[in-house]
């Protein structure tokens, strides 16, 4: 063996990856690329090398709405996500009983199906049978039953309360597990500086889980920037395009209208923001990820 | 001021008891340090003092004030930890001051009570590095400016040199000591080694189990150990122990061979332990006759070990002695330096 057959070697071993990811990630991508640049009349192509498609997306009078309303589900998603999750994790960490036996149950949420979280929440939130407004009007907090998802002012808000239920348990545990493995002689130190309970989850627990923190906000905005079932089978993007985000928006205008050219242009400038995410969260842990993941 | 006092002081996790009722006094400027073998309490009853566990019973007062009901930051005790529990997202300089910080102490007279600190400590040129930019050595001078600036009643450590190597552990210790010299104040130290103990300390209490087994300045924990633990744990090399007899008044082995005259106290024909230093024993002209069975020079004593009737034996005399393995010896001990020890409980007689 010399060191040029090595060389062959190495590469021959990493092929079926670099098949792999040729295959199913660059592929896919460079045809939804393609696809943005190619003109479409009627599902016929139409000619290459335009920019019609993005200049339909941005005359579509629904791209406002749908723009506003991902920015919704995204941010707001993420960080009442995160907040929450931290709140909960925070309350987690803390030894007793309970919290142990709440550890396993919080997941609950996490193993069931997306379809049959959107279905429960659809019919819980449903105007006329759904016992959330029910108990609503019981309570007297309203006099007339609530249609959360049919009110247009309501429903992105709905949406990401559902999506907080389903996606925080994760979230919670990961920063619990991060908040535990905090060194207790640091907490103690802490104590002895006359640090109280607040201050030490600002100046010591905070600082320390930070690692933990950016991962998982990047983490849970894309898997909320990926989420499709929650808000198709929950609302559709209904009522009248009210609910509509960039997953459901392209989802409908490609394989419901088969307007592929938009639904591409759509996808791209989807893909360009995610890389923005993914970009960004490598910016920030430049640092960390160079002293071998820990601070 | 700062003195501390401690009254039957118990502590139990669940059913466990492991502070069987602890009594200690501490007087303001003292450096007591707290010794005993692994899991006897010590760190328990450390952190105790400082708040961090909550006693099951007894009292604990500083200058004459219960501090029992205190939160640890009210206490005014500052407290060193083994693993110096720096911060590591904060610099030297925000490390130390972290504590003023706390207090709500203005920006201004931080920095000059960390510069301060930082001189006593030369740290002065790392205040801008982070913790892990620093040697250990640093780091628990850093641990100590913390403590210091706050300018506490009193100053826990527990076990602060047990990470580090044996050169710096003896050149913190002397550190310690100077910073004890300096600032006068109350000093609680936790230690397994007993020289950090018999280097250091004004006062020297030794645990065992839960239980204080002897209290008392290093020299007198040296000289007249109250039982048998403690004279087998302070003092290196260990004490020698081996069963004896009284005999007209000699201390007589059990192979008949006279060791030395009988401690005062025992009475003729009595039984017990007797236990003699290495280096109180003597190579004589006459005296008990001993097999040579180990030798290690050290360079500047040399330690033997010495098969006396039947009991291995270790020796260490500064004398430059031509030993081979096999080589009979006598030996004698020292006048007044054989100490008797009861044979069941352990106790000193006499
Ligand atoms: N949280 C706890 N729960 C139950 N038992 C404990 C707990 N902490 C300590 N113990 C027990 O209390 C006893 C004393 O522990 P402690 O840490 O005070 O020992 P130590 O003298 O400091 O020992 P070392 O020299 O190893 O640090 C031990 O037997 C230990 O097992
Ligand atoms: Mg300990």
């Amino acid at each position: 063996m010399n060191r040029s057959s090595d060389r062959w070697l190495a590469y021959f071993l990493i092929l079926p990856v670099v098949a792999a990811v040729l295959a199913f990630v660059l592929g896919p991508t460079w045809d939804v690329a393609t696809l943005s640049l190619t003109q479409f009349v009627m599902g016929q192509e139409r000619g290459f090398g335009t920019l019609v498609n993005f200049e339909a997306l941005w005359a579509d009078p629904v791209f406002g709405t749908v723009v506003v309303n991902t920015a919704i589900w995204i941010l707001g998603g993420t960080v009442f996500c995160v907040l929450t999750g931290l709140a909960v994790g925070a309350y987690l960490a803390i030894d007793s009983k309970v919290t142990t036996a709440l550890r396993a149950l919080i997941l609950l949420p996490w193993v069931l199906p997306d379809v049959v979280t959107a279905m429960a929440w659809k019919w819980m939130l449903h105007g006329q049978v759904g016992v959330i407004g029910d108990a609503f009007t019981r309570v007297g907090l309203s006099d007339q039953p609530i249609s959360f998802l049919g009110d247009p002012d309501l429903v992105m808000w709905m949406l990401v309360i559902v999506l907080v239920w389903r996606k925080m348990p994760l979230v919670a545990l990961i920063l619990c597990a991060a908040i535990r493995s905090v060194p207790a002689e640091q907490i103690e130190a802490a104590r002895m500086d006359g640090a109280n309970a607040f201050q030490r989850f600002r100046h010591v627990i905070l600082p320390n889980i930070s690692f933990s923190l950016t991962a998982v906000t990047v983490i849970s905005m894309i898997w909320i920037t990926a989420e499709f079932t929650l808000p198709w089978v929950m609302t559709g993007g209904g009522p009248a395009n009210s609910s509509q985000i960039m997953s459901t928006y392209i989802y409908q205008q490609s394989f419901q209208f088969f307007n592929w050219g938009v639904g591409s242009a759509m996808s791209v400038v989807n893909l360009v923001f995610l890389m923005a995410v993914v970009g960004l969260y490598l910016y920030i842990n430049r640092r960390s990820w160079a002293a071998g993941g820990s601070k | 001021m700062g003195s501390v006092a401690l009254r039957d002081i118990r502590k139990s996790y669940g059913a466990v008891e492991v502070l069987h009722g602890i009594d200690l006094d501490v007087a303001d400027g003292e450096f007591v340090v707290l010794v005993g073998p692994s899991g006897c309490g010590k760190s328990t009853l450390l952190r105790s003092l400082a708040g961090l566990e909550t006693i099951s019973g007894g009292e604990i007062s500083i200058d004459g004030s219960s501090i029992v009901h205190l939160h640890p930051k009210s206490r005014d005790i500052a407290m060193v930890f083994q693993n110096y529990a720096l911060y590591p997202h904060m610099n030297v300089a925000k490390n130390m001051g972290f504590p003023l910080q706390m207090a709500k102490v203005s920006k201004s007279e931080i920095d000059e009570k960390v510069a301060k600190a930082a001189e006593i400590l030369s740290l002065t040129q790392m205040l801008k590095r982070y913790p892990k930019q620093l040697s250990g050595g640093q780091r628990q001078r850093v641990a100590m400016g913390r403590a210091i600036v706050r300018d506490p009643k009193v100053f826990l450590f527990d076990e602060p040199l047990s990470n580090l190597d044996a050169a710096l552990r003896v050149q913190m210790r002397t550190e310690i000591k100077g910073l004890h010299q300096r600032l006068g104040t109350t000093i609680v130290y936790v230690t397994h080694d007993q020289i950090e103990a018999m280097t250091m300390a004004d006062k020297i209490v030794v645990m065992k189990d839960g239980h204080v087994e002897q209290i008392g300045a290093p020299l007198d924990l040296y000289d007249r150990p109250a039982n048998r633990f403690v004279a087998g744990f302070i003092g290196s090399p260990a004490m020698n122990f081996m069963p004896a007899k009284v005999e007209n008044g000699q201390a007589v082995l059990e192979n008949g061979a006279v060791l030395a005259p009988a401690p005062e106290g025992l009475t003729e024909g009595q039984a017990f332990t007797a236990g003699v230093r290495p280096e109180h024993l003597m190579v004589a002209d006459q005296g008990a006759s001993a097999n040579v069975t180990v030798v290690e020079p050290t360079g500047a004593e040399l330690q033997f070990v010495v098969d006396l009737a039947g009991t291995p034996t270790l020796v260490s005399t500064r004398d430059r002695l031509h030993l081979r393995l096999g080589d009979t010896l006598h030996l004698e001990v020292e006048a007044g330096r054989l100490h008797a020890f009861d044979s069941e409980t352990g106790v000193r007689l006499g």
